[in-house]
């Protein structure tokens, strides 16, 4: 079975750890834990009627106090952006993440999840700053770790677009 | 390896292996439960492991832990913590470190347990402290948003009062605000300055409100003393906005008061020159002549926008400030796209305040 390692990439309590159990695990939890070094999950799905098996490194969101080690996000196939919509200043850190993690591993598949658009009361983000990422190229969709809503596609739609890029070599694992 | 290292090393929950070759590994402490939940069956100590592939993140260590011990001088390299889930489905904290020692190359595995809860619980506390920051932050940003609003609407409405009288179009009003903000922006200003000079710059001629109507509405070109009257406008507007603590209120004063001035001082009321006429002023000064020249007025048709900037260049260093043209002209595209979209109907306005002095 094909394997591609997929890093979870944004600042702190932005929901990284949450879109994985919903998507893992279909669960929930309101409380947030802060995650500490690096946790891997592992989800099968299939692309084109090929069956890939997603490694899914959760990082430790980057802020003042953490920063992403290089070596951790090596090897990746792609990466999932993820801010938070009811805090304009993780959005702004997601679009910095991406510049720092593109100049790692360079021009690789990655899709933007901007998440907890279950709080659309406290949204924080508007039609223009979405329209502006896309209008770049980029796949953005609205997430909702607590409902899963857009999760499913979200990880399917950059699972996609790395077998469209498949000319990676990766390491398998049996 | 003595008895008591062994014990030691259980007692701080690690395992130390010694690196044989690429894939290989010796045991060289006990195993312990939480180790062997790692590999694919139990392990004895003096045991010959292969540790490929049993962890994602531990290969990913390897890349850098293989330089390390193919370099005997090279720092110990530490993994960081990452998370494992056992065989009872608990997730397990460990970190790897990579050392050259007497010659071997050794791999330590430990559980991190309290110590890994007292770094998340530390970063826990932290982060909730920026979360609680960002949240206050955001909330002020929200207040002072609506404040402003507020001020907007009620500099609006007391504009719309003076409106009333003069019948200068709304637009051309809207449009010396977003020609203003954007210079503004151009030069440098923060955004509050920014905002609020949008909202401000309406307001230059409100003191029109205090010009008899047979000079305001007047049909035909002023007399000079009409004229003479109609300058009164500037001081009018500066005393309706006086005395206010509030910034944009404050500006708007200002800008009522100076919009008339002259960077040569040979303007009016005061006669004030160069950088004495408040920055906001002189952009004003700009934003409304250009606007009142490439419309039509009362007593001229609206100009072809290249001859209103040679008329305006003609002035830049009497009447304009001539940095502030200069940001004006390079900002052109951005100021045409302002007057596409906020476009006004056949003028029907006042005699010009400007027309005199500019042409």
């Amino acid at each position: 079975m094909i394997q591609k390692k997929i890093c979870m990439v944004g600042t702190f309590a932005v929901g990284k750890t949450s879109l994985v159990r919903r998507y893992v695990s279909s669960l929930f939890s309101e409380k947030y834990l802060t995650t500490v070094g690096v946790k891997i999950d592992k989800k099968t799905l299939t692309v084109d009627n090929e069956e890939v098996m997603l490694m899914l490194w959760d990082l430790a969101g980057e802020d003042e106090f953490c920063e992403i080690r290089p070596s951790y996000v090596r090897g990746s196939s792609g990466y999932l952006l993820v801010c938070d919509g009811t805090r304009k200043m993780s959005f702004e850190d997601a679009i910095c993440l991406h510049g720092k993690i593109s100049g790692i591993l360079g021009d690789i598949p990655f899709v933007m999840a901007i998440n907890k658009h279950d709080l659309k009361d406290d949204w924080a983000l508007s039609d223009s700053d979405v329209q502006k990422l896309k209008a770049q190229g980029w796949q953005v969709v609205l997430t909702s770790a607590k409902t899963g809503e857009g999760v499913e596609q979200a990880f399917k739609l950059l699972a996609e677009q790395i077998m469209k890029q498949n000319n990676t070599p990766q390491r398998e694992y049996s | 390896m003595p008895d008591t290292l062994f014990s030691l090393y259980s007692t701080l929950q690690t395992v130390v292996l010694e690196r044989q070759d690429d894939t290989r590994f010796i045991l060289l402490t006990e195993s312990t439960p939480w180790f062997c939940d790692l590999l694919p069956k139990a392990c004895v100590a003096r045991e010959t492991l292969v540790l490929q592939g049993i962890s994602p993140f531990l290969d990913n260590f390897f890349f850098d832990a293989n330089e390390v011990w193919s370099d005997q001088n090279a720092e110990p390299l530490c993994s960081g913590p990452w998370v494992e889930v056992n065989s009872e489905g608990m997730e397990i904290a460990l970190q790897a470190d990579a050392i050259n020692q007497a010659g071997k190359c050794l791999l330590l595995i430990q559980k991190l347990g309290q110590s890994y809860e007292h770094q998340v619980n530390i970063l826990q506390a932290a982060r909730q402290n920026l979360l609680t920051r960002e949240h206050l932050e955001a909330e002020i940003h929200k207040r002072t948003e609506q404040i402003r609003l507020r001020e907007e609407e009620i500099a609006m409405r007391l504009l719309a009062a003076s409106g009333v009288r003069d019948e200068e179009t709304g637009a051309h009003v809207r449009r010396i605000g977003m020609y203003s903000a954007a210079i503004a922006d151009s030069l440098g200003w923060d955004q509050l300055n920014i905002d609020e000079i949008r909202v401000a710059a309406p307001m230059h001629d409100i003191g029109k409100i205090g010009i008899p109507d047979n000079i305001l509405l007047k049909p035909a070109k002023l007399t000079s003393e009409e004229y003479s009257i109609m300058q009164g406008h500037a001081e009018i507007g500066a005393n309706m906005l006086d005395g206010s603590d509030i910034p944009l209120l404050i500006m708007a004063r200002d800008i009522a008061y100076c919009h008339h001035e002259r960077w040569d001082g040979r303007g009016y009321p005061r006669g004030l020159a160069g950088s004495d006429i408040p920055e906001s002023a002189r952009i004003v000064a700009i934003a409304d002549v250009y606007d009142a020249l490439v419309h039509q007025r009362i007593y001229k048709p609206a100009f072809p926008e290249a001859h209103a900037i040679e008329l305006m260049t003609n002035q830049s260093g009497s009447y304009f400030d001539p940095d502030i043209f200069s940001v004006f002209i390079e900002l052109l595209p951005e100021i045409r796209r302002i007057r596409e979209e906020i476009r006004e109907n056949a003028y029907s306005g006042t005699p010009d305040d400007h027309y005199p002095y500019v042409l």
